[in-house]
Order: C-alpha cells, then structure tokens, then sequence
C-alpha cells in the first residue's frame, strides 16, 4: 500500500483503471474458458459492423434495378448473383442486416427492459398487484408469439417501427415473468429491507436496489431475444406483414420471387436464409456460454 | 387431488374470457371490416345501403357489447357460429383443417423427441468434449435456422438432386398412407430439427444437473452397472423439465406454424388464420385463438398433473 491516493481525482482515476484492466481481462478470461461463445461473440461484433458500415461495404444499391442482369448466377461482377429485378444480392443482404440489427436489437431492449419492470415491480409490491399483473400476463402468454405479432401488425400496418412493436409486445409477458422469479427471491434480502426503512420511494428501490441484482437473468433473455426478434422479423416479413419493399430485410428476400424462381436461381433463396441463421447462430452462441458464466448454479465446477 | 383438479380447470376460465376479451376488441381495432373487403372488388355493388344492410345481416350493426355477449353466449351452449366470409358454419371450417394440423404436430414432436434425447444425454456424458461442442453446434444450429427456410431448401435439394417434388394436395393418411407421408415428412422435418433444439438443450442441461446429485454418486460408489445407473436413475429424472418443454411446444405446434405450411402449401391452422384475419372474419378468427390458446392452457395444466404425479416431492396445493 505504497501509493495511497491523495486526492478524489487519484481515486477516481484508480478506479476506472482497474475496471479497465478487469474489463479486459474478464474478455480474455471469457474466450478462453469459452471458445464458442467468442466465436458467437466475434460473428456478432462483425455482423453490426457490416450494418453500420453497409454503405461502404456494399458493392451496389441495395434497390437499385438493372433489367440488363436480372436473376444472373453468381459472378465476378455479382458475388451472390441477382434477383428478379436484378438487384444484388449481396448489397441487399449487406444492407439487410441493418434492418435485421435495428430490429433485434430494438425489440431485445425494449421487450426485456419493459418485461423486468413489470416483473420486478410485480414482485416487489406482491398481494393484488401481483395476483392482477401474472392474470393479464397469463392471457397474453396463452397466444403464440407470432399469432400475437400478426395481431399488431394487422392492427398498425407494415412498416420497421410497428415490426418493433409488433415483435415487443409478445416478448414482454415472457420477459416478466423471469424477471419476476428472480425478484421474488431478492425482495425477501435485507438491504431491500433496508432501504424500505430508510424511507425511498418505492419507483427507487425497484430501479436502484433490485433491477440491478436482477442483471443475469436479463442479460441471458437480452441476448435469447435478440436471435427470437430476428427470427419472428424475417417470418413476418416472409408472409409480407414485416418491412416493406423495396427496403432491404432477409425475410423479404426470400419472398415472391425467390420460392417461384427457386430451381433456376437458387442463390436468391439460400444466401439471405444463410445470412438469417448464421446471425441467429451467432447471437444464440454468445448467449448460451453468457448464460454458463452468469448463472451461479452452473458455476461451481 | 380432486378438488386440486376441479379448481385448477375452472382457473382457466377466466384466463380465457381475458383471451376472449382481448382478441375480440383487437379485431375491431384492425382497419376496415369483412364486408368492405369483399365488396371491394365489385364497386357497383358496394353502395352505401348495401354495406349497411349486408353489416345488418352479420350482426355488426349492434352495439359492440351486445356482440360480444352474443358470442359469448353462443359460446356457452357451443356454438362458435358461421365464418363471415365464407358463411360455413366455423366447428366444419376448423375441422378440415384440423387433422393436418394435429399429424403435422405429431409428426414433428416424435422427430424432435428421436433427435433430442439421445444427441442430448450423449452431450451431456462427454460434456466439454467435441461430441458436446458438435451436438451443441448442431442445436444452437437448429434454433436458429427458420423452419420455413429450411423448407424451401428442402424443396429445393429434392427438386435439383431427385426431380422431385412432393405432392401439393393433402391426402388424409387412412385415405393413402404413402402418400400423406411423402407430403408431411418434410415440414415434419423442418419443424422438428428446429424443435429438438430447445429439447436437446433442455435434456443436456438437466442431466448435467442429475448427474451431479448425491444419489448417483451413491449409486455409482456401490458399483452399479453405469448403464442402469443412467437409465434408471439419471435419465428418468431428468425427463422431467424435458417432458415440459416438449410438451408445451406441442401446444404451439398446434397454431403456430403460419410460415411453414405457407411454403409448404399446407391448408392448416396457421394458414386459416393468416386468411381469416385478412378477411377480417372476426368470427373465425376469434374462435381459431380462443382454440389455439385453450389447448395451451389445458397442455400446461396436463404438464403439471404430469409433475405432481411423476414426483411425489411435489404437492397439489
């Protein structure tokens, strides 16, 4: 203990030192200890990369039609080939991605923040309050995800922004009752008591005190959500309820034209389902070994 | 135990009159109506009188809470009522698509099961060898693979590789056995691969958990032969979180699959309720979710009863 800080800023400093250190550290130790999940981890890395690089990176106008190259098998000058309007498919899959990563991630979010509060406030304020959430929670619970998705979109029209909603709305009822089982334990913990006595507001003690230590179980749902958002997007684009055209989703590439030309230019109908699944994979990957390091019951070996 | 029963199955009640209520104002939320939709190809037709007295003629006139009382009551006795677009009465709509729905779920959940336990318990025995690392690559693969993807690629590999397309018009299986298979064998797949995943990943982790209790390692210290011991002992616990899992997506099974029978060209549920929300067919489409979700209910509750019956440490309460 040679070099006792003197002043708040040597502390401060101190301290995002050695978070910066373990932060890096708890990387490293992460891909060591869990080669899939830093492959997972890396695809995803790579996979937002494209998307917010999909202007530089891509090799065409995503909607930009050349009748003189229409469904032209994989080439030089088209990588992927080109669909039916002679768009290529790569471009519209590089920039498919930025719809897929807009909405994964937008709906991951927004599901499993609104989900956990409802399922920690369900939780901690207990009695009737409970009994009432878990009842509607119940009932939206009782409909498939997509059946649900369907519903609001029929009700809001197409478009990415009501897709988000369409995906969120499902997710939350899913979201609230993990976050609710893991808060039950944590309100019964005396610092909850605690704080209780020390007079806060109740909207503090559920943000402050308990959302945080509900962290794990949120982390797994964000990262099993965002591979289910992707997912639930390209069905709903498939069955032309998602984004519309000429917007760049995978989904949409596999519609229409992809199933009827399917046998002369297979390449429309295999490369956007490859670039859905290896994303998917991806986040799937990372997700799973988070959930073997986060969770403690599988952690004592 | 009976009284457990009895209460349980009258707490699905008001569950379901909540699904009710829900979707029944969803419905009319949606823009536009089932009488606008079909008249608006024939605008001669579709004066203002017109509309109104076809709206008459389907009830949609009255006050909205007199509607659904009327449904509701119609349901009460059992009677679902016509489609309002095809004016079949809606139990002969659903009952022809019913049986393709059903098979087309069985068929699926026996794939899933053939594929998940094995591949699961196997990955848990060498677990973080490259046989877990494959049969883990191999789930997390299927889950994220669409299924309806998945079909088209299958369609795909028999058409360029065999010349082959399976039939496009559903057989019932007494009908032609062979040729009902060779039609739902592939969505069968399809659906399958992707639903072993959640089944495999749930026996591999709930073995790994058993295999960890104390009875095993007692049973391993008094020299038990390793392959009763993991059949007897491990596996039949671990059924447990794995016969939940498989059973509640059955359930979705039954109503879910809107994508795959589209690519597949299947006439199922899902498709019916794609078409009757389309439609705007409020009546057809309220009673397809009412049906969808009291299966999902009555499965969760059969999972339960399963529960408390399989371990006796658990309680009816």
């Amino acid at each position: 203990m040679s070099s006792v800080p003197r002043r708040i800023d040597d502390v401060a400093e101190l301290g995002t030192d050695e978070a910066r250190r373990s932060w890096l550290a708890t990387v490293w130790e992460f891909s060591r200890r869990r080669p899939l999940g830093a492959i997972g981890g890396a695809i995803v890395l790579l996979n937002l990369i494209v998307a917010v690089g999909a202007n530089v990176l891509a090799p065409y106008d995503p909607v930009a039609t050349d009748y003189g190259a229409m469904l032209a098998r994989p080439s030089a000058a088209h990588w992927l080939g080109t669909d039916a309007y002679g768009r290529d498919v790569l471009s519209r899959i590089v920039y498919g991605s930025r719809t897929a990563m807009l909405v994964g991630f937008s709906c991951a979010v927004l599901g499993a923040t609104i989900g956990a509060v409802i399922g920690v406030g369900s939780a901690y304020f207990g009695g009737r309050v409970d009994l009432i959430v878990q009842r509607v929670m119940d009932i939206f619970l009782a409909f498939p995800l997509i059946i649900l998705a369907l519903a609001v979109v029929s009700i809001l029209g197409t478009g990415i922004w009501n897709v988000i909603l369409a995906i969120t709305v499902p997710m939350i009822p899913r979201a609230a009752l993990v976050s609710r089982s893991s808060a039950l334990a944590i309100r019964e913990m005396p610092y909850v008591d605690a704080a209780r006595a020390a007079g806060f507001r109740h909207v503090r003690i559920i943000l402050r005190h308990m959302l945080p230590n509900v962290m794990a179980p949120y982390l797994i749902m964000l990262t099993a959500y965002l591979g289910q958002a992707i997912l639930l997007e390209a069905s709903l684009s498939f069955l032309g309820l998602g984004v519309a055209e000429p917007t760049a989703a995978w989904g949409l590439m596999l519609r229409g034209a992809a199933v009827q030309f399917a046998e002369s230019a297979p390449w429309m109908a295999i490369f956007p389902g490859l670039a859905i699944s290896l994303a998917v994979f991806a986040f799937n990957l990372f997700g799973d070994s988070l959930r073997d390091a986060l969770d403690p019951r599988l952690r004592t070996q | 135990m009976t009284k457990y029963v009895v209460k349980r199955l009258l707490l699905m009640i008001p569950t379901l009159v909540g699904v009710a209520v829900l979707v029944f104002f969803l419905m009319r939320v949606v823009p536009g109506d089932v009488v606008e939709l079909r008249f608006a190809g024939e605008s001669s037709f579709a004066s203002k009188e017109n509309l109104d007295k076809e709206r008459a003629r389907l009830g949609l006139d009255k006050p909205l809470w007199k509607q659904f009382v009327d449904w509701m009551g119609g349901i009460a006795r059992l009677d679902f009522g016509v489609s309002m677009w095809t004016g079949a009465p809606i139990i002969e709509e659903i009952r022809l698509r019913f049986a393709l729905s059903l098979q087309l779920a069985i068929m699926s959940t026996l794939i899933a099961v053939l594929l998940a336990i094995p591949l699961g318990v196997l990955a848990a025995l060498k677990q973080d060898t490259w046989v877990d690392y494959a049969v883990r690559i191999f789930s997390i693969a299927g889950l994220a693979t669409p299924s309806f993807w998945l079909g088209i690629v299958f369609i795909l590999m028999l058409l360029i590789v065999f010349k082959w397309l399976p039939p496009m018009v559903y057989t019932p299986f007494w009908v032609n056995p062979v040729q009902n298979l060779a039609q739902l064998i592939w969505p069968a797949l399809a659906v399958g691969y992707r639903y072993s995943a959640v089944a495999m990943r749930m026996t591999r982790s709930a073995m790994l958990e058993v295999l960890r209790e104390d009875y095993i390692r007692t049973a391993r210290a008094k020299g038990l032969w390793e392959k009763l011991i993991l059949s007897r002992h491990a596996l039949k616990n671990a059924m447990l979180p794995v016969l939940t899992v498989i059973a509640l997506e059955f359930a979705f099974l039954m109503g879910g699959l809107v994508v795959t029978e589209q690519v597949f060209n299947l006439n199922g549920l899902g498709l019916l309720f794609v078409e009757s929300v389309a439609h705007r067919d409020y009546t057809l489409t309220q009673a397809l979710v009412l049906l969808v979700a009291a299966v999902f209910i009555f499965v969760n509750f059969l999972v339960e009863l399963a529960y408390a019956w399989i371990d006796p440490r658990i309680k009816f309460r």
